[in-house]
């Protein structure tokens, strides 16, 4: 992260967010919206001071709302940039008109509660979409009880309450600051489930694993429970670590839970959650009292997902997830020249697979820019003024939205750079204005004459 | 504080600026950073210390600069968080002002110290005393020169697998020379002989020719079929390879492909291509959309070869191509850098005896059962037994050699998703029932699960258990004449008896049976799982130890088809990042060998793990490449006659940094 942060090359926008996409391989004009930090970039020297007096707090979502945060706050402590924001929403000074003690005590003298945003325009040939996933919230699925007990967590909740730069210090506690002695893993919360996600969420099995041997590492005499349908461990020393859980002794149950409930049956069951479940490899049904719950919940498709793609004129699989060019011969391209998609954004993976991903969407970009320049498709339409009756039919149909409308001449018009000669719009116009090159009528009518004899 | 006065002689007196940095609170928080200036200011040679809020910043990056233009300081201490986020940052800060960028230490008070010590005054007084080291060891710095070697833009990559030619057009698209070597006449690898491949059951051959086509014909990729990699020297920027082009006995300049000759020769082999399951003639291309399309002589099975008579070959091939006196020719190329892309080799079942692989025809491989359902494969396409006849039910054995003690402890990663695609393929062309035997379903891919969710519905049968055996010893009328795969059911808790007429082993992926040698010749090493290990398999999974030798692919660990592509093409990503760059730094702190002390005994040379050691058999002693040293210190440690040097930790530089550690 740091040297993203100090590399020559590379220009950092935090806190920013595209909002407009045009052009084509090679030409593309990217528009980006910078967000009011509150903070001049240049005068804050990241000292901290503003966090240390900011009077108000927030959940912090970094945890996970797990702990908490100032308004004024950076993430965590080695965000990057070290650069703090102001939380609009929160901040006294904004809701109230009052407080600006951050602005008090900052000896930079950085803070500017003037800012606004900044609309940036950037020309680039290339551009790789990296927006990553979203975690699956399991509040639906109202039988596991997340949201309704205290102690029913997901995995990225575990995940901070085990770092050790976490809100408790990388101490595995419940509610009540409590050690727990057992605890219970459901495996996929939200994945390879008909009424959630079909998909398999591919890193769950692996995280699952991972928390179970940080549980053990922790709280030795823990009683561990894990309860998965199929172990996925299928990458580069996966087994291997499976193999060394079994030997650590956590109890793997296969089988889904069917819920979480405190209803409790029997003496030793009072006052602890009970995970209910079969256990498929003895063909019974088991009452398991843990004191803690972590689901393993899906990684998802971002909710922006939708409108990410429709900026960048890129699909999206069914899965909700954006659609790669072809899963073997192109996995990071997209079907637009020069936008490429890497990482869990193309769906779920974990970090080496992601890491092997973005390295090769680089590939096909460094390709690009060595080369210098892209050939473009010859076979494309062309609109015959003269006929175009400008009822702006083709437009709405391209999916490649190459065609646009001249307000002068009330004609549309044909990027050639952005005309894959899909022939959509050839078919579509009622005029017959359009001529697909390569594909015209007459030569398609010779086509058909040829077949005839 | 012991005065010892140091030995070494210096044009100029050391004179050291010490910067304290706060970490906002992440130090100053525990430890008294204006005590530990004071102290700094007490120590020899320290002419000026400091304290700041953030010495990283821009800020305090200035007051180190200034210091050295105004007070003339030429070594640096910066007391902050780990050398391995700022040292770089540090090392250009004191470069732009002129000074040796070695010539600088950085004391970690933050990992080592305030994040880690819970006392304040324990926390200080350990802050000082690593300041205290840095200052010590700084004394003795001496200034070392970063060297740049330029980078040959040709690459070579071994192997023609989809890794190897993905990542060569790769390459050549972006514009560079690729050298591809193959030991086979064609290239393809395996993916070349599947029929589907899963879970979009595209045609294999129809989406992996037309990539073989292009690498055939690419204007930079140099394909070396039928060859092999015998020699490489040099590093990065600028090896060396030796290539030993097999003698295909056709002239390659000649041959236009015909296939005449293949026609016309007598004589026959097991074909490797069809694993055994078809023949092959003498001379021959592996397969009919071979890349190059241009025959070999197999000298074993050539009856000219053998007995010195037919040359039918010859005799009708129009081109006078055949040429029965090529030799094998030593090729020798310049390259930048090195893919490697070698594969992997498929499990060999017959030592699991009790799945009697090789002792009944019906029992095969996943490979084998590609060829059988490839419609130019041994039957056409047809899934048949060996008496012809179709089969009327099929089991698909699971994780045979994988996940298991005896053989392979790992997973290998595709054979679950192949095993479904088999399924699909059955129902697709047979009647036939069939029975999947798992320990755990493993579809974790985009559509994988989906795959798995449609065959549930095709009405496969899924058996969740390992079986223990395939046996023929019938106990029912039921069971006669048909294969009986006996294992237990694991979720219904029995032993069960499924009679079945044809059984499928998925085999595991393995190293190739050459992956040692081939590991050597690049000097890159194997895991316990044999295959080749990446540098780190989360931050950088395709550079190895050596620099400039990529990995991709199955040779790295079994992959499907996606991953292997995504990461041959980010091999050629790191590959291309060198070649736009046009050098590479060499690191400055190396070990280097008194020659007059080294005893020759040669200790050195097999514990260097980069390979960097050579022995100079004239003068009999050992000499350091210093392009392949990356400074590790294991010769320094291990030279029984104190011979080596490590440039920027030597003997001396640490004890006075011990030294320093004890005030
Ligand atoms: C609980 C859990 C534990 C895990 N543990 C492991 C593990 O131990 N090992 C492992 O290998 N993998 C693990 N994984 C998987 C790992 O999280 C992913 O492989 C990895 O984070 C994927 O990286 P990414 O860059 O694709 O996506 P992300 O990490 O999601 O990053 C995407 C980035 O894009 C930004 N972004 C999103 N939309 C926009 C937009 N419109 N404009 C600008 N920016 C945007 C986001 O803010 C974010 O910073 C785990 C996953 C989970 C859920
Ligand atoms: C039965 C089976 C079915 C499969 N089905 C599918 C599927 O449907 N979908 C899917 O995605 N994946 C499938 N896979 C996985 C797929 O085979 C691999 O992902 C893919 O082949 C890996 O490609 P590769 O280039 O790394 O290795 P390989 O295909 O093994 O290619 C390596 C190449 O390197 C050459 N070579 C080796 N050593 C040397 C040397 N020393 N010098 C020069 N050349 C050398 C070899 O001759 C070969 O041409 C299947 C695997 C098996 C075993
Ligand atoms: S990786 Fe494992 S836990 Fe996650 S969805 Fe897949 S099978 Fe379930
Ligand atoms: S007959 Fe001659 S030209 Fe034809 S394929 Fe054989 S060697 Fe080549
Ligand atoms: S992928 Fe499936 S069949 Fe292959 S070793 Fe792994 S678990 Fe076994
Ligand atoms: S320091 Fe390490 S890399 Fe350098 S020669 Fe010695 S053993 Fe080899």
């Amino acid at each position: 992260m740091a040297s993203v942060r100090s590399h020559e090359s590379i220009e950092l926008l935090t806190y920013s967010e595209v909002i407009e996409v045009s052009g084509y391989v090679g030409n593309f004009k990217v528009k980006i919206r910078k967000k009011p930090r509150y903070v001049d970039e240049i005068k804050c020297t990241g000292c901290g001071t503003c966090q240390e007096k900011c009077p108000m707090k927030a959940d912090s979502e970094f945890d996970f709302g797990i702990g908490k945060r100032k308004v004024i706050y950076t993430p965590f402590p080695q965000a990057v940039p070290n650069i703090p924001v102001i939380d609009r929403e929160r901040c006294t000074y904004f809701i109230k008109g009052k407080c600006r003690a951050c602005e008090k005590f900052c000896e930079a003298k950085a803070i500017d509660f003037e800012q606004t945003e900044k609309i940036i325009d950037l020309d680039v040939g290339c551009i790789i979409v990296t927006t990553g996933f979203d975690s699956f919230d399991p509040t639906p699925i109202s039988q596991f009880g997340y949201g309704r007990y205290d102690n029913v967590i997901t995995g990225f909740q575990f995940e901070r309450m085990s770092s050790a730069s976490g809100p408790t210090g990388g101490k595995i506690v419940l509610k009540d600051g409590s050690e727990p002695r057992s605890l219970a893993i459901l495996h996929c919360i939200g994945s390879r489930d008909l009424n959630y996600h079909e998909y398999c969420s591919r890193v769950c099995c692996m995280s699952s694993l991972k928390f179970a041997h940080l549980i053990r590492e922790k709280i030795p005499d823990a009683e561990i429970y894990d309860l998965y349908i199929d172990l996925r461990c299928f990458g580069k020393g996966y087994e291997e670590f499976y193999n060394r859980l079994q030997e650590e002794g956590v109890n793997f149950i296969r089988g889904r839970a069917g819920e979480v409930t405190d209803i409790a049956e029997t003496p030793e069951e009072i006052g602890r959650l009970v995970v209910l479940c079969e256990d498929t490899l003895i063909g019974r049904q088991r009452r398991l009292p843990v004191d803690m719950v972590i689901l393993s919940n899906a990684l998802e498709p971002r909710a922006d997902a939708g409108e990410v793609a429709k900026l960048f004129s890129i699909s999206r699989s069914k899965d909700g997830f954006f659609m790669e060019k072809h899963p073997k011969l192109d996995p990071v391209a997209t079907t637009t020249d020069g936008v490429f998609v890497a990482g869990c954004c193309q769906g779920p993976k974990d970090i080496p697979d992601t890491v092997a991903q973005a390295s090769a969407a680089a590939a096909r970009v460094m390709a690009m820019i060595s080369k210098g320049s892209v050939e473009i498709e010859a076979a494309t339409a062309i609109i015959e003024e003269e006929f175009c009756s400008g009822c702006k039919t083709c437009i709405a149909l391209c999916p490649y939205n190459a065609i646009s409308f001249n307000e002068e001449r009330k004609v549309s018009a044909i990027n050639e750079a952005l005309c894959k000669g899909c022939g959509t719009c050839a078919a579509a116009c009622p005029s017959g204005a359009i001529i697909s090159r390569h594909f015209t009528t007459e030569q398609i009518m010779a086509q058909l004459e040829g077949v005839l004899t | 504080m012991a005065e010892k006065k140091v030995a070494t002689k210096k044009d100029t007196e050391p004179k050291i600026g010490v910067y304290v940095c706060h970490c906002g609170s992440n130090i100053a928080g525990t430890v008294d950073v204006p005590q530990v200036v004071e102290f700094a200011k007490g120590l020899p040679a320290v002419a000026i210390a400091r304290e700041y809020k953030f010495m990283c910043s821009d800020p305090g990056q200035s007051m180190i600069k200034d210091d050295i233009k105004q007070l003339g300081l030429n070594r640096v201490v910066v007391a902050s968080c780990s050398p391995l986020l700022h040292e770089p940052t540090f090392r250009h800060a004191i470069q732009e002002a002129g000074l040796n960028p070695y010539l600088f230490e950085m004391a970690n008070i933050r990992e080592h110290c305030s994040w880690t010590t819970e006392d304040h005054g324990e926390a200080t007084e350990k802050a000082k005393a690593l300041v205290s080291a840095a200052v010590k060891r700084i004394y003795l710095h001496q200034p070392l020169e970063v060297r740049e070697v330029p980078v040959n833009p040709n690459t070579l990559i071994v192997g023609g697998g989809i890794a190897g030619i993905q990542a060569a057009l790769e390459i050549a698209d972006a514009g560079h020379k690729v050298y591809l070597v193959e030991k086979d006449p064609s290239i393809g690898g395996h993916m070349i002989q599947f029929d589907k491949t899963f879970p979009t059951l595209d045609c294999s051959a129809c989406i992996l020719t037309p990539k073989m086509t292009s690498a055939g014909s690419h204007p930079n990729i140099e394909l070396m079929t039928y060859s092999e990699v015998e020699e490489i020297a040099g590093f990065i920027g600028s090896f060396k390879a030796k290539i030993r082009k097999k003698a295909k006995f056709v002239d390659e300049s000649k041959c236009n492909g015909c296939g005449v000759c293949i026609e016309k020769c007598p004589w026959k082999a097991d074909s490797e291509f069809d694993l055994g399951l078809s023949q092959r003639k003498a001379i021959y291309t592996p397969f009919p959309q071979a890349v190059p399309n241009i025959p070999v002589i197999d000298k074993e099975s050539c009856a000219y070869f053998l007995k010195g008579k037919c040359r039918a070959c010859e005799k009708f091939c129009e081109r006078e191509a055949i040429d029965f006196e090529q030799q094998d020719k030593i090729v020798e190329i310049d390259v930048g850098n090195i893919i490697i892309t070698t594969g992997y080799d498929p499990f060999d079942p017959t030592p699991i005896i009790k799945y009697g692989y090789g002792k009944f025809p019906n029992v095969v491989t996943g490979l084998e059962f590609e060829r059988i359902c490839n419609s130019v494969g041994p039957t056409g396409g047809k899934i048949v037994l060996k008496d012809g006849s179709e089969p009327k039910s099929i089991a698909i054995i699971h994780c045979v050699g994988s996940r298991d003690e005896n053989y392979h402890k790992y997973c290998s990663r595709v054979c679950c998703m192949y095993a479904l695609k088999y399924s699909h393929l059955i129902k697709e062309k047979t009647k036939a029932d069939v029975y999947q035997m798992y320990i755990d379903m493993r579809c974790f891919g985009k559509g994988y699960e989906e795959f798995y969710q449609r065959l549930s519905d095709e009405g496969v049968t899924f058996i969740r258990g390992k079986p223990a055996e395939v046996t023929d010893r019938a106990i029912s009328e039921e069971e006669k004449g048909k294969l009986i795969v006996v294992g237990e059911d694991s979720l219904l808790g029995t032993v069960i008896r499924v009679p079945v007429d044809m059984v499928i082993l998925c085999i595991a992926l393995e190293a190739r049976a050459d992956a040692k040698n081939v590991a050597q010749l690049f000097s890159i090493s194997q895991g316990a799982d044999a295959f080749f290990i990446e540098r780190h398999p989360k931050l950088d999974p395709v550079a190895t130890m050596t620099d400039g030798v990529f990995i991709a692919g199955c040779c790295q660990g079994p992959k499907d088809i996606p991953d292997t592509v995504a990461q041959a093409s980010a091999a050629a990503a790191r590959v291309l990042a060198l070649i736009s760059k046009g050098k590479v730094e060499l690191e400055a702190t190396v070990a280097v060998i008194d020659e007059e002390k080294c005893s020759g005994c040669r200790i050195c040379n097999l514990l260097c793990p980069y390979n960097a050691i050579d022995f100079i058999e004239e003068e009999e002693v050992s000499r350091i490449n210093d392009a392949l040293c990356k400074g590790c210190g294991t010769c320094v440690a291990a030279c029984p006659s104190a011979a080596i040097t490590h440039k920027h930790f030597t003997t001396e530089e640490i004890m006075a940094e011990i030294e320093g550690v004890l005030v």
